[in-house]
């Protein structure tokens, strides 16, 4: 799979803070890779870097394979991006429309024709004469994006898209992210710390914690933990594993007295089925995790009820 | 370079500010023109049009520090330095491209000024009364002026992420360097000598005495090369027929270079938000 952005021990440090703590992360084409983290994580210092407003203090990035160290080549794999740091880069005194020529003229697009077409998929384009300005803050979000899409990047960087919004807006963006991340093929880093909203969208996890990436995993294997599961204590595991495979069981070794059972089971007639093979485990606890309670435990905080 | 100029003037048409300094020159040229109309009926003056093409110099800084830090503090308060560097502008570029588009703005506020003033002043006051090179000559270096007045404002927008933090910077940096100008032209003016008057028996006596505020050649030279270097007292010194012509250019182009060279050196190491 090609990686469209990687960091390595990316590390920034603002006097005594340290913003970034050796940050590695790895987005592959066609993610949607969600970077979760509370306020003051070290997210929007990371998308900064990453999009050249800030240097880091040690370690290095490549987008597209190219170095950040290596000049113009990295200036070059920028123009195949299009981010929104914070807040949406937007003439507040202009319309959408004369928002989009601005930035279709910053990115040399050679006609304007395609102008049209952007604000129909924001959703912006019966605006008409009205100033970004008074636009709302989910419309602003939405003329931010459709900015962000102007030179029709391969990848885009949303940092805290969602903050602030109403519940319509967040439904609009996640929709349009969804929509260009498959219509589209754009691969999407997007920040945020609302936990549920990204579990929806992404494909990708990286959690991020007081400046270092603690955790990657796919959406797949992050919804398998989430999964209802029965974790049990046994003294012969390999007898317990042949049971599961023969029986298709999903299941994960946890280390040599513990297995976790994905799925959900009528505890009764689990212990039944096993016992009529002789198995018996020391012990037999039923849970289920929640994406809250499994970003807690990774950044050790406390189970959420 | 091209595409941010591009998007620089587009984005200038669509200024309101732009189109208010647009109107300001021509309301100010007309506005002079009339005050010196009724003079000219009212005490039977000559009126040198050149004189009034010049008088815009002396006020442009003022306009300049407004236009300018309001113009290019919108990149920062929009967020337009931060979308312009993530889609893969070179920091020296847009540097660049906001110094000459704030240039341009201000020359053309100043031609327009002159413009208006020669449709409207010769056919009220007469010709110009300087040769057309002199003419030529004084605009050209007030030009250069505008150019180092940029240079400078320039520098403060980009280094100061605040718009309304660089409009303060900028206004002030302004009247300050017309103090500074206004103080050495007192002091460039004092005479040698004054008159000192006293009375004896009843009676007024007037002797030339030692002015005590005469400057010793040194200090002169400190304020001469003070109001020749600053834009302020460059403008006063070409608007009254400034005798040191050639060689005002020459420290505006200085400026220039060296607000400039700074500006980008800071600006490429600047850490942006």
């Amino acid at each position: 799979m090609e990686i469209i952005l990687e960091t390595n021990n990316l590390e920034k440090k603002y006097k005594d803070f340290r913003a970034l703590n050796y940050a590695n992360i790895h987005v592959e084409k066609g993610a949607i890779y969600g970077l979760i983290g509370k306020n003051g994580a070290g997210k929007t210092t990371l998308i900064r870097i990453i999009c050249g407003l800030q240097e880091p203090t040690s370690g290095s990035y490549t987008i597209y394979g190219k170095d950040n160290n290596s000049g113009s080549d990295i200036i070059r794999a920028r123009k195949r991006m299009g981010a929104i740091i914070e807040t949406p880069s937007i003439y507040g005194e202009m319309t959408a429309r004369d928002n989009l020529i601005e930035q279709y003229k910053l990115v040399g697009m050679p006609s304007m024709d395609g102008i049209n077409e952007l604000l129909k998929l924001v959703g912006l384009d019966n605006t008409g004469k009205k100033k970004a300005k008074n636009f709302s803050l989910g419309m602003k979000q939405r003329l931010g994006i459709a900015i962000s899409l102007a030179n029709n990047p391969d990848f885009l960087i949303l940092d805290e898209p969602i903050n602030g919004l109403d519940p319509q807006g967040i439904v609009e963006i996640r929709e349009l992210i969804l929509k260009l991340n498959k219509e589209r093929q754009i691969t999407i880093l997007i920040s945020s710390h609302y936990l549920d909203e990204l579990s929806k969208i992404a494909t990708h996890y990286g959690f991020l914690d007081n400046g270092s990436i603690i955790k990657e995993i796919s959406s797949e294997e992050l919804m398998k933990k989430m999964e209802h599961k029965l974790e049990l204590k046994v003294s012969n595991p390999k007898d317990f594993v042949k049971y599961f495979e023969e029986n298709k069981i999903s299941y994960e070794v946890m280390d040599n007295k513990t297995i976790s059972v994905y799925g959900k089971y009528n505890l009764s007639k689990f212990i039944n089925d096993l016992s009529k093979e002789n198995l018996v485990p020391d012990e037999i606890h039923e849970q289920e995790e929640t994406l809250e309670n499994y970003y807690m435990n990774l950044i050790g905080g406390e189970k959420v009820d | 370079m091209i595409k941010l100029l591009n998007a620089g003037f587009t984005r200038l048409r669509k200024n309101k500010l732009f189109w208010l300094l647009t109107l300001f020159s021509i309301v100010l040229a007309l506005f002079m023109i009339y005050f010196r109309y009724n003079d000219m009926k009212a005490y039977e003056d000559t009126v040198a049009v050149e004189q009034l093409m010049f008088n815009y110099s002396t006020i442009i800084g003022i306009v300049m520090s407004i236009f300018t830090s309001l113009f290019l503090g919108v990149e920062y308060s929009d967020g337009a330095i931060r979308n312009k560097i993530s889609i893969g502008h070179k920091r020296v570029n847009i540097y660049l491209s906001n110094f000459i588009v704030t240039t341009i703005t201000s020359l053309f506020s100043f031609i327009l000024f002159i413009i208006v003033v020669a449709i409207v002043g010769i056919p009220l006051f007469g010709g110009i009364t300087i040769s057309f090179s002199q003419l030529l000559m004084t605009l050209g270096c007030m030009f250069v002026t505008v150019i180092a007045y940029s240079s400078i404002f320039t520098f403060i927008a980009m280094m100061i992420s605040n718009k309304t933090i660089t409009a303060i910077v900028s206004i002030m940096f302004t009247f300050g360097l017309m103090m500074i100008t206004l103080t050495c032209f007192n002091i460039l003016n004092e005479q040698e000598y004054v008159d000192e008057y006293t009375m004896i028996n009843g009676k007024m006596e007037v002797r030339e005495v030692k002015n005590p505020k005469y400057p010793s050649e040194e200090k002169k030279k400190v304020c001469q090369t003070l109001v020749d270097i600053n834009p302020v007292g460059q403008m006063i010194q070409l608007a009254e027929g400034a005798a040191n012509i050639k060689v005002l250019p020459i420290y505006s182009l200085g400026i220039v270079v060296i607000f400039t060279g700074v500006g980008l050196v800071l600006f490429k190491k600047k850490e942006l938000k």
